[in-house]
Order: structure tokens, then C-alpha cells, then sequence
């Protein structure tokens, strides 16, 4: 039996369905078979940060509806073995699913695969009790702003009320730079707030812009930073114990040598 | 540089800190399911009942709710003039 795992946020825009396509394909790439599963009916985006827009011809609400098995319905993901993706139907809403429907597909999904990664829409109505019905986990990803945290604080106890546990955080688009100039909040602040455990922190890189133009996951990049920290995440959620680095507060100089060095 | 010299001659608090200490007050109020008109009332009808003991103007009270571990403290701050003579005898 696989573990279901929620990628959630409260607020939208922090990087729940950039999460969701980079951790499901890094633990594919770690040889785990994994399906992620697109949870915002109406407004599905999961496919298309992935790059897989194109393939979709069932979505779960067919599944639902039984116009089509449960695995007709997954696209397999060709460029690593053990990915595929559940898309959301564009044309319903999110009333149109109930979360018991939701949480049998993801069981169903569970008994197939190592890990099912539901990719959460924003908010804290429907679409979210959709998406965390059939959850036995929850990752909780935040950016190190006010309304982010204000949100993602929210979110954790309605997890908590749910009974689901353990409720991981990622913090996302961290700035090393402004943490050392005492503009942003850093790890210890967030943590001490939201008093949850750490699962890593991505580094705000430029990467994640243009993998997702391309619709190329960022993790299929070794060297970027983002990358890195994502890789470091899945081997974290397989149970490795990975030790969370200290973002170093880059200079001046290693700045200029990454602008020209970076893949834009 | 600039920035960190203002910040040794006590200018301007680091922005970081001031979200931290709004955002913990903001989510301890989101996590007691405090009513938004709870507070203006306690504050107003505290306000009421201290008058009577001291002299200080009601828009310098300070009040919050705090989390300290397991537990939540109601802080308030409230900077006094004086007390009023409240023995009838003397």
C-alpha cells in the first residue's frame, strides 16, 4: 500500500503544483512508482507544468462518472520510468466532485503505487476537502511571507482536525540574500510559528520560471539549485535522512558568476 | 552596509521581526477563533472598569494575546498616568 500524500497551501501562487511536478518526478527518478494527481477542478495546471497538456484525454471526473477505468485515465509520463499523472477535468467545477470519490480514487492509486501525490487547489472550501479526503500525509508548502504563513497556519489545523499525520512543510522561493539582510523571515522564524516539522527548503531560483515555460520539471536539471533542494526533499520523504544544508549568503561575486552560468 | 549601520544606531527594526511578531499575534487570534469585535470590546469595556482606578488615555492601551508553549496569555499594556484616589475615608 502506497502513502497518499496532500501538497497543500491555504494561499495560492507559493508553488503547490511546482512542488507536486518536481517531488513526483524526483521520486520517480529515485525509482519509486508514482502517480500525482491534479486536485483543482476547473482550473487544472498540473499537466501543463509538467508538460504533458497535450496527452490528456481522460480526466478523474471520467473516472467518476465511469466513462473510463482508473487506469485508462493515467498519463504515463515518458521521459522517467513510474510517472504518470491524473489530470483534473477543465470543464467541471469543484462541487462536482465529493471528497468520498476523490479518496476512493486515491486508494485505488495507492494499491498500484508508491506514493500519490495530490496536488491541492488554493483555499480552504471544496476543492481542499477534495483533495485531502483520501490523504494519509500532508505537505504544506509556504513562502516565508506574511499572508503565506497567516494561510498555511490555517491549513495545518484543518489538517490536524482531519486526524492527518505527519503535516510536512516546505519553505519555498527562500532568499538566502534577504534573510541576511533582515528582510525576510528565515526558517527558525517560520518554523517557530508554525511549529510543524521542516521537510527543506527550496531556494528562490530563476530555474523554476524557465523549466516551467519549457514544461520540463526543474529536477531533470542536476545543477540548479532548486533542483537540488527538491531532490534532497524526495529522498527525504523515502525515509533518507538528509541533513536540511544551511543556504549560504552568496556574495557579490558568485552572484555575477551565476548570472552568466545559469541555463536561461 | 548602509543599511546594517542604521541598524547598529537603532533606526529602523529589521522587517523580518516585525512580521514574526504580527504574524504571531494575527495566528493566535486565527487559532482561538477570536471573534474581530472581541477584542474591541474587551479593549473598550477593560478600558471602562480601569478608568475608574487610574488616569490614562484609553488609545495607549495595548492589548494581545500571546502563545507561550501549550498555553495562551492575554498581555496587556497599559501605560498610566496615575491612580486615582479610590479610598472614600481619606
Amino acid at each position: 500500500m502506497g502513502k497518499i500524500i496532500v501538497v497543500t497551501s491555504g494561499k495560492g501562487g507559493v508553488g503547490k503544483t511546482t512542488s507536486t511536478a518536481n517531488l513526483g518526478t524526483a521520486l520517480a527518478l529515485l525509482g519509486k512508482t508514482v502517480v500525482v494527481v491534479d486536485a483543482d477542478v476547473g482550473l487544472r495546471n498540473l499537466d501543463i507544468v509538467m508538460g504533458l497538456e497535450s496527452r490528456i484525454v481522460y480526466t478523474s471526473m471520467d473516472v467518476i462518472e465511469k466513462q473510463c477505468e482508473l487506469s485508462k485515465a493515467l498519463v504515463k509520463d515518458r521521459r522517467v520510468d513510474g510517472l504518470t499523472l491524473l489530470a483534473a477535468s477543465q470543464k467541471n467545477n469543484k462541487d462536482d466532485m465529493q471528497p468520498e470519490e476523490m479518496k476512493a480514487i486515491c486508494e485505488k492509486l495507492g494499491e498500484t503505487h508508491d506514493y500519490v501525490l495530490v496536488d491541492s487547489p488554493a483555499g480552504i472550501e471544496r476543492g481542499f476537502s477534495n483533495a485531502s479526503a483520501g490523504a494519509d500525509e500532508a505537505i504544506v508548502v509556504t513562502t516565508p511571507d506574511v499572508s503565506a504563513i497567516r494561510d498555511a497556519d490555517r491549513i495545518i489545523g484543518l489538517l490536524q482536525h482531519a486526524g492527518i499525520e505527519p503535516i510536512n512543510l516546505i519553505l519555498n522561493r527562500f532568499s538566502p540574500q534577504l534573510v541576511g539582510s533582515g528582510s525576510m523571515m528565515d526558517q527558525d522564524d517560520v518554523l517557530d510559528i508554525l511549529n510543524i516539522d521542516l521537510l527543506g527548503i527550496v531556494p528562490e531560483d530563476p530555474g523554476v520560471i524557465t523549466s516551467t515555460n519549457r514544461g520540463i520539471p526543474l529536477v531533470y536539471e542536476d545543477a540548479s539549485p532548486g533542483s537540488q533542494a527538491y531532490m534532497r526533499i524526495a529522498r527525504r520523504v523515502t525515509g533518507q535522512r538528509i541533513p536540511i544544508p544551511e543556504l549560504e549568503q552568496r556574495g557579490f561575486l558568485s552572484n555575477i558568476v551565476n548570472w552568466f552560468t545559469r541555463n536561461r | 552596509m548602509n543599511i546594517s549601520i542604521k541598524r547598529l544606531f537603532g533606526r529602523k527594526p529589521k522587517s523580518s521581526n516585525i512580521a514574526k511578531q504580527r504574524l504571531k499575534l494575527v495566528i493566535t487570534q486565527d487559532r482561538l477563533d477570536v471573534d474581530d469585535r472581541f477584542m474591541t470590546r474587551l479593549h473598550h469595556e477593560l478600558a471602562e472598569v480601569l478608568a475608574k482606578y487610574f488616569e490614562f488615555s484609553v488609545n495607549s492601551v495595548q492589548m494581545s494575546l500571546k502563545q507561550e508553549g501549550n498555553s495562551y496569555v492575554l498581555v496587556a499594556d497599559i501605560p498610566y498616568k496615575k491612580f486615582h484616589d479610590t479610598n472614600p475615608r481619606r
